[in-house]
């Protein structure tokens, strides 16, 4: 494994009957970093994710975390993971279902108690941890769901759409949690369908597609070399014209030279137009 | 091992919280037990006549004429019967007591306030001993009735009376107490010969200390084939409708953690297949010995539920849940969702209970469906609880439906595990 690097995917795939989900993707995450998996839904995220984490075993090629098979339950215990399905016991209390979590990790006793108290803090829900998580609004559960993925100090967490179904004060929350990770030094993947959460939050981005890795890059490399021309949008005399152009404050001095200008706008090149560029259709398709 | 106690800690604290999974596995098996076990109840109660079997020995009138009225009275159930035949029926649990009227209780009836009185041997349970005491106060009833006739008929009583007289005066007793009795048999003839209507006995002396008749009880060995009351058949349905229920809940709980997602999340914790298996295992076991306990204690302090043996009790009720905890994890493999889960659970246990005697006693069912209830592990396992409360079984008997229940769970158990997808 190159240096720097501490989880790498190498050439996995997975098949289910006749479908590829996962087609020979290879990839590897830096320690410290966000990594974030961008593609619409069923473009092989989540079966990616569960052949990271060991849940399944691939068909061909390896997935190795700093020297272990995630397969491995001593080497699963160091990661951490917020599933896009909820996974929480709805009859039992946030504290409840933490505590119970806790001790499948070996935790007990007084450490237990702490991580517990610790991770409802974390996520702003100690408030409320005697409280059966049914009666939560869906951006609590989505932060209990983070607290049981940090419970047991994880190296790295792979966070799977984590902010779907969540209202806005929640998911501003989520990120402001991930953030702080990141600043502990935490390595995340994060899983997303929402160009927008990628650009906030990942520092690199692999797009995916169909099972397969179509690009990988820090976020303004893949802007530079895959989202086109910043577009520059002019109205003068009534009409509206429409410039892709590298220079677009050049553009917009020699239109004005020519004509009154009653208004322009300028858009920056996105990760939408990225994936658009790279596959023809649009996240959301 | 502690991460299969916190599965087993967790799963038992969901069965608490869902209310209706707590009402099929503890009130539900108690409301059949009970309810049922009143109904047969109160079939019994139509006839508040003791059941007794009756050997005249002796073959009198006087014999005779006691088996009439013990037959008349509202309150026996007379069965004729040899001595032999009397003693089994009782030794079966068939009659409640076995009356014997010896050779000699004719004669002994004709004697008035004096002489051996007729005797009635009383063959019991020495368990039943309110019942004894009953049956001897109602003995007595009739014997006064008999005496009561005697007395209305005074034609019938003078020549008693004057038989006894020459008794008395025939007999080896000393001179003095022969003399009394004497005076106080023909004074009560003299009385008799100008009141030839009065009745009851009476009498002083002598007469005072006379006894209309001699009870002789005895103990009767008993030998179990036979429940002591209903509820000792339905309480064996109710721990099995029990432990079903316990299963089928655990079933589609462990269906519905794969559905709804907790599934993944234990097994991203560092324990393997086995630990988590071991622990849903585990909670279904506790549950289900929970429920066992709990309707066995109920049975034995409100309803008369009391097993013959204590080992074998718990072998029976360990070796039924071994069964169960099994049938739930085929279950939970064979359904992919909680609704498929519950559908096929359901389908194949009702037919399961009927045969196997759940819903019917297995005394009473027709014997083609009683021969195929021994697919069921329900029989076997309400086998394994009657075999220790009131069929007597010995440790070798109990071993066939154990047996059976164990295998059953452990093929079901290896089955379930095999095609249980965690994913």
């Amino acid at each position: 494994m190159p240096d720097g690097t501490f989880f790498s995917l190498r050439q996995v795939t997975k098949r289910f009957g006749t479908l590829t989900a996962v087609d020979g993707l290879s990839l590897e995450v830096q320690r410290g970093e966000i990594f974030g998996l961008l593609g619409p839904n069923g473009a092989g995220k989540t079966t990616l994710i569960h052949c990271a984490i060991g849940l399944l075993e691939p068909d061909g090629g390896e997935v190795v975390l700093s020297g272990g098979n995630p397969r491995e339950p001593q080497v699963r215990a160091r990661m951490g993971i917020a599933p896009q399905v909820l996974s929480l016991y709805e009859l039992l209390s946030a504290e409840e279902n933490l505590s119970f979590l806790g001790k499948l990790y070996g935790m007990e006793g007084r450490r237990l108690a702490e991580r517990v108290a610790w991770a409802l803090a974390f996520v702003g829900l100690e408030s409320r941890r005697r409280d059966a998580v049914k009666n939560y609004s869906g951006g609590m559960q989505r932060r209990l769901n983070l607290a049981a993925a940090l419970l047991h100090d994880p190296e790295i967490l792979l966070l799977d759409e984590p902010t779907v179904g969540v209202d806005p004060q929640s998911r501003n929350s989520i990120f402001e949690n991930i953030l702080a990770l990141k600043r502990e030094g935490r390595t995340i993947v994060y899983t997303t369908h929402y160009m927008e959460e990628a650009e906030r939050l990942c520092d690199r981005v692999g797009i995916v597609d169909h099972g397969r890795l179509l690009s990988l890059d820090t976020v303004q490399s893949l802007l530079a070399s895959q989202g086109g021309l910043p577009r520059l949008v002019v109205e003068t005399g009534g009409r509206e014209i429409e410039l892709f152009s590298a220079d677009p404050l050049g553009e917009l001095n020699r239109l004005a030279a020519t004509a009154p200008i009653d208004r322009f706008r300028l858009e920056q090149p996105t990760l939408e137009q990225v994936f658009l560029n790279l596959t023809g259709r649009t996240l959301r398709d | 091992m502690s991460a299969i106690l916190a599965l087993a800690a967790k799963d038992l604290r969901l069965l608490i919280r869902v209310k209706s999974g707590l009402f099929f596995a503890f009130v539900w098996p108690l409301v059949i037990a009970i309810l049922f076990g009143a109904v047969f109840s109160s079939g019994d109660s139509g006839s508040r006549r003791m059941a007794v079997a009756l050997a005249d020995e002796d073959q009198s009138a006087g014999s005779r004429d006691f088996a009439a009225l013990l037959a008349k009275s509202a309150d026996f159930n007379v069965r004729p019967a040899s001595r032999a035949e009397a003693i089994g029926l009782v030794r079966k649990r068939q009659e409640a007591a076995a009356l014997i009227l010896p050779k000699g209780f004719g004669e002994a009836s004709q004697q008035m306030f004096h002489g051996t009185p007729p005797k009635v041997e009383v063959w019991i349970d020495p368990s039943r001993q309110a019942e004894g005491a009953m049956i001897q106060g109602l003995l007595f009833q009739i014997v006064m009735k008999g005496f009561q006739k005697k007395m209305a008929d005074t034609g019938a009583m003078r020549a008693s009376l004057r038989q006894s007289i020459e008794d008395v005066e025939r007999s080896k007793a000393p001179a003095d107490q022969r003399a009394s009795t004497g005076r106080f048999l023909e004074s009560m003839d003299r009385a008799l010969s100008e009141m030839p209507a009065a009745s009851g006995p009476g009498g002083g002396g002598q007469g005072a200390q006379w006894e209309p008749l001699s009870i002789e009880q005895h103990d009767v060995a008993i030998q179990q084939e036979g429940p002591r009351n209903p509820f000792e058949i339905t309480f064996p349905q109710g721990l099995l409708w029990g432990v079903l229920g316990c299963a089928m809940a655990f079933a589609i709980g462990f269906v519905s953690e794969r559905t709804h997602g907790t599934l993944f999340r234990l097994q991203m914790a560092p324990i393997g297949r086995v630990q988590l298996l071991a622990g849903k295992a585990l909670a279904c076991a506790v549950a289900c010995l929970a429920i066992e306990a709990t309707l066995l204690a109920i049975g034995r302090l409100g309803f008369h539920v009391v097993p013959h043996s204590w080992a074998l009790l718990v072998l029976a009720g360990v070796s039924t849940v071994a069964a169960f905890v099994g049938v739930m994890m085929l279950i939970a493999g064979l359904g992919k969702t909680e609704q498929a889960a519950a559908g096929v659970g359901w389908a194949v246990m009702m037919p399961l209970a009927m045969f196997g005697g759940g819903m019917v006693p297995l005394a009473f069912m027709p014997r083609w469906m009683a021969q195929a209830g021994v697919i069921s592990p329900v029989r076997w396992g309400i086998l394994a609880f009657e075999g220790a409360l009131w069929r007597g079984f010995s440790f070798q008997e109990m071993l066939l439906p154990c047996a059976i229940l164990l295998a059953t769970g452990v093929v079901c158990f290896a089955i379930g595990t095999r095609t249980l997808r965690l994913t």
